[in-house]
């Protein structure tokens, strides 16, 4: 008996009853995915009939053994065959065998061809799932004469012994029918994506049909999906945006730096943006009006208001404070802005500066010699002027009347630029 | 990743393809449609049989506007192209055989659309010997090196080539009393030529690869149901723009070739002959349309064709990979394009034979394709409320059930004629 068998190989089997009677075939394996480490083998589906099928179910305690058939224990007339195919929660043929899964350590989407099943005393684990091209040919029933080919031509050729596997705990099951806008299937096939770095699984999400992307996003946890969404491109987002709930857009664009959010507002259809800014809290809702307001390739128009600020009198130790209090905060924690009553701009520090400050010393003290900053109508090309010339990574942006409005940090820059030279690299053409 | 979401990256393809994308899905299929098969088809029939035979236009829109339909629905229903949803509901054996013969069939197809070339570059006194070649290197730099404003100027000049068949009909002073007539009051031939014609006409104007290629783009447009009756506005005016620089081809042909009594057996004939009745401007033009229309399609067919195969199989591909990364997509689609201008090249090459056999294979792949549709289009796991309705149904099967009935016609007749000869 072998250890270990491929689904294309049992799938078809025909089955027989206890007296040997032959019943139907093999249709599909219901697995139960809560078991152990590998989804267990619950249920086999049989069918029967070739015009108009029926289909039924067996417990996998009513099964004797699994060779080049499949022998039960019970009787065949014991089985209720009906039209419809028995419902499961999570089966073989259905949700794995040639659809599409994440490879949580390569990070990708691939396609399975088979699935590798793990045989203990008459139990049938999913182990692997088969990506590679020996699994199409097995498939295709050209097993043995494609390696004799291959055989022929290099017999020391990796094709012949390289098995591409994915090991059941590294594959993530896709919903597969997202239109349905169900997540169910998703959750009972464990979710595996929180090892993925958000930035990698924005990019596996990207390349996602629609309907899938947004179940396979609606399952993750918040914390992640404010991540995730952060890394996805502009076009993306808006895509998500209008595939989701008012309320659950509204939320995300909440958690997302406001300098993204008012992007993705702009990239919006106008209806859609006036609504979704109705339904943000009165603080974002203040922030976006800002910074929409502003001219795009302006200052004002690429700052962010989302900085961490703090009074004249504050000391070292409020500095450390205020980045406990705010280590999820989306913006920079690392530049601390002092500013007035008034919220008059008064200096900058960094937590390069302070970081081996006694916890007393005052933050204005120690703030960056230069005061350096932009006004809200300068060009991004002064911005990035002064960032340059001062070898720093973020800049305040000030109002005339020198209240503290905002701040830019280098990537908003690069972006802007990259596209600024872009198209003065097409105009020449 | 749908063909098109790979394709973005590519610097040509986006901006050409943005462009198209504003048309909509319908229209970009529409105007690939109308290649260098689809020319030939339709000037050979017309110059044969003259203005009776544009009736076969009718039935061709109303079959393209159910397929282009059907294909539309799928794509916003499932957001997956036809090569995943097959791939995902029929398994790894009916993939491997309706992609090989997508395969063989494109490029067959690819090797009409190099002939378009060197028929129309040797009306303008270039040999096929230095067109084919130099073209094909176009479509290798095209698609893996290109900028913003090439590809700007190359749907221009596509564009272009779509009104330059007005311009070659209204230039030919055709009788529209007879067009209309052609319509109204078709009169159909009962021998065994006409009705391969016919089926030719209907056959080229749907074509296997097309339906890969419309649901890809439906998807990239990202349109979804609710979205659905402008989707079907954009099919509709796809069909009817499709149709209607048909029937300005045929129309062309027709009012100075048939008229005159002059039969050709390619679409570079009809430019040559347009000279003498409708003056070198219409014959340029007309060769001018044959040329854009065919090197796009050269480059669109093998890139969809590998994109579509590899999707299916799971591999690596879109020109955004390094050859490394996605060795078979690069391999397949250098071979479709070398494959194909190989058999230009060679001296006395049976060209129409090969066009023939590319006919039947693509005649074979039909039924296969729209059975594997229908089927799909039933299943409520598939498209959950919006399966086929009762009339939809009934139109989409007789559809299916005429074609593959023409079809089989397609292959059965030659058998009669060698039963018949001996």
């Amino acid at each position: 008996m072998k250890l270990f068998l491929y689904f294309s190989q049992v799938i078809g089997l025909d089955i027989m009853d206890a007296q040997g009677q032959w019943i139907g075939r093999l249709h599909d394996i219901a697995m139960n995915p809560y078991a152990d480490i590998y989804p267990k083998a619950s249920d086999l589906i049989i069918r029967r009939g070739s015009s108009s099928k029926e289909y039924a179910r067996v417990n996998w305690e009513d099964i004797v053994y699994i060779e080049n058939n499949i022998r039960l224990k019970i009787m065949g007339d014991r089985l209720k065959f009906s039209k419809e195919i028995p419902r499961s929660d999570f089966t073989l043929r259905r949700d794995i065998f040639d659809q599409q899964v994440v490879d949580i350590d390569d990070q990708r989407v691939v396609r399975v061809n088979d699935i590798h099943l793990l045989r203990v005393e008459n139990q049938l684990y999913a182990a692997h799932v088969d990506v590679g091209l020996r699994g199409i040919f097995r498939r295709l029933g050209w097993t043995g004469m494609v390696d004799l080919i291959v055989f022929l031509i290099n017999s020391k050729s990796p094709y012949l012994t390289n098995e591409e596997l994915i090991p059941w705990k590294a594959t993530q099951v896709l919903p597969k029918l997202g239109r349905m806008k169900s997540v169910l299937k998703l959750e009972v096939a464990k979710n595996k994506l929180g090892s993925i770095p958000p930035a990698a699984l924005a990019d596996i999400i990207q390349g996602l049909d629609i309907f899938v992307r947004v179940s396979m996003f609606k399952s993750m946890e918040s914390a992640l999906q404010n991540k995730v969404f952060t890394d996805m491109t502009l076009t993306c987002k808006a895509e998500l945006v209008e595939q989701l709930s008012e309320a659950e857009s509204a939320n995300l664009i909440t958690n997302i730096p406001a300098d993204e959010a008012t992007d993705l507002l702009m990239k919006l259809p106008r209806e859609k943006a006036h609504h979704l800014m109705g339904l943000l809290g009165s603080e974002t809702n203040k922030k976006l009006r800002k910074l929409l307001g502003y001219a795009k390739d302006s200052a004002g128009g690429l700052m962010t208001t989302e900085y961490l600020y703090l009074k004249a009198d504050a000391t070292v130790a409020d500095a450390f404070n205020k980045i406990r209090e705010n280590i999820n905060f989306p913006g920079t924690i690392f530049f601390f802005y002092i500013v007035d009553d008034d919220h008059k701009y008064l200096g900058t520090t960094s937590l390069r500066r302070f970081f081996n400050e006694n916890p007393q010393t005052l933050l204005i003290d120690i703030c960056y010699p230069e005061n350096i900053h932009v006004y809200t109508d300068d060009s991004v090309e002064q911005v990035a002027l002064l960032l340059e010339r001062y070898k720093s990574s973020s800049i305040p942006v000030l109002n005339h009347q020198d209240i503290l409005q905002g701040i830019i940090t280098i990537d908003d820059v690069m972006e802007e630029l990259i596209s600024l030279v872009w198209h003065k690299y097409k105009e020449k053409l | 990743m749908s063909f098109w979401e790979k394709a973005k990256k590519n610097k040509v393809l986006k901006n050409t393809l943005f462009f198209l994308a504003m048309l909509g899905p319908g229209v970009i299929t529409g105007s690939v449609d109308n290649d260098a098969g689809g020319i030939t088809t339709y000037s050979v029939a017309a110059a044969t049989y003259g203005y009776p035979i544009l009736w076969t236009l009718l039935p061709s829109f109303i079959v393209l506007l159910v397929v282009q339909e059907m294909n539309m629905r799928m794509g916003a229903c499932t957001g997956k192209g036809l090569a995943d949803l097959i791939r995902e509901n029929f398994g790894v054996k009916v993939t491997f055989w309706i992609f090989l013969g997508l395969l063989v069939a494109d490029i067959g197809n690819t090797a009409t659309e190099f002939a378009g070339v060197a028929g129309s570059m040797n009306i303008f006194g270039i040999s096929k010997y230095i067109s084919v070649p130099v073209t094909a290197g176009a479509v290798w730099i095209l698609v893996t090196k290109g900028n913003y404003k090439i590809s700007e100027r190359i749907f221009l000049m596509f564009s272009v080539a779509l009104l330059s068949y007005i311009v070659s009909a209204l230039a030919a002073k055709p009788d529209w009393h007879q067009v209309g007539l052609a319509f109204i009051h078709p009169q159909i031939q009962y021998d065994k030529d006409y009705l391969i014609m016919v089926l030719g006409i209907v056959g080229t104007t749907i074509a296997p690869w097309m339906q890969f290629y419309m649901q890809s783009a439906v998807i990239e447009k990202g349109t979804t149901m609710e979205d659905y009756k402008l989707a079907l506005a954009d099919v509709v005016i796809g069909c009817v723009a499709t149709v209607a620089v048909a029937i300005f081809i045929m129309v062309a042909c027709a009012a100075t070739l048939h008229v005159n009594n002059i039969t050709i057996n390619e679409a570079k004939d009809a430019a040559l002959a347009l000279k003498p009745f409708a003056g070198a401007l219409a014959s340029a033009v007309f060769a001018f349309g044959l040329f854009v229309a065919s090197i796009f399609s050269a480059t669109i067919l093998p890139l969809a064709t590998a994109f579509y195969i590899c999707e299916a199989f799971g591999f690596n591909a879109g020109i955004d990979k390094r050859v490394e990364e996605a060795p078979q997509f690069y391999t397949l689609f250098a071979a479709i394009l070398i494959i194909a201008c190989v058999i230009i090249l060679i001296p006395n090459a049976p060209l129409i034979a090969i066009t023939l056999w590319t006919q039947d294979i693509n005649a074979m792949l039909l039924p296969v394709v729209l059975i594997s549709m229908q089927l799909m289009v039933n299943n409520p796991e598939i498209m959950g409320e919006h399966v086929n309705n009762k009339f939809q149904n009934a139109v989409g099967w007789s559809t299916t059930v005429i074609l593959i009935t023409l079809t089989l016609l397609l292959m059965v007749l030659p058998a009669f004629d060698l039963f018949k000869a001996h």
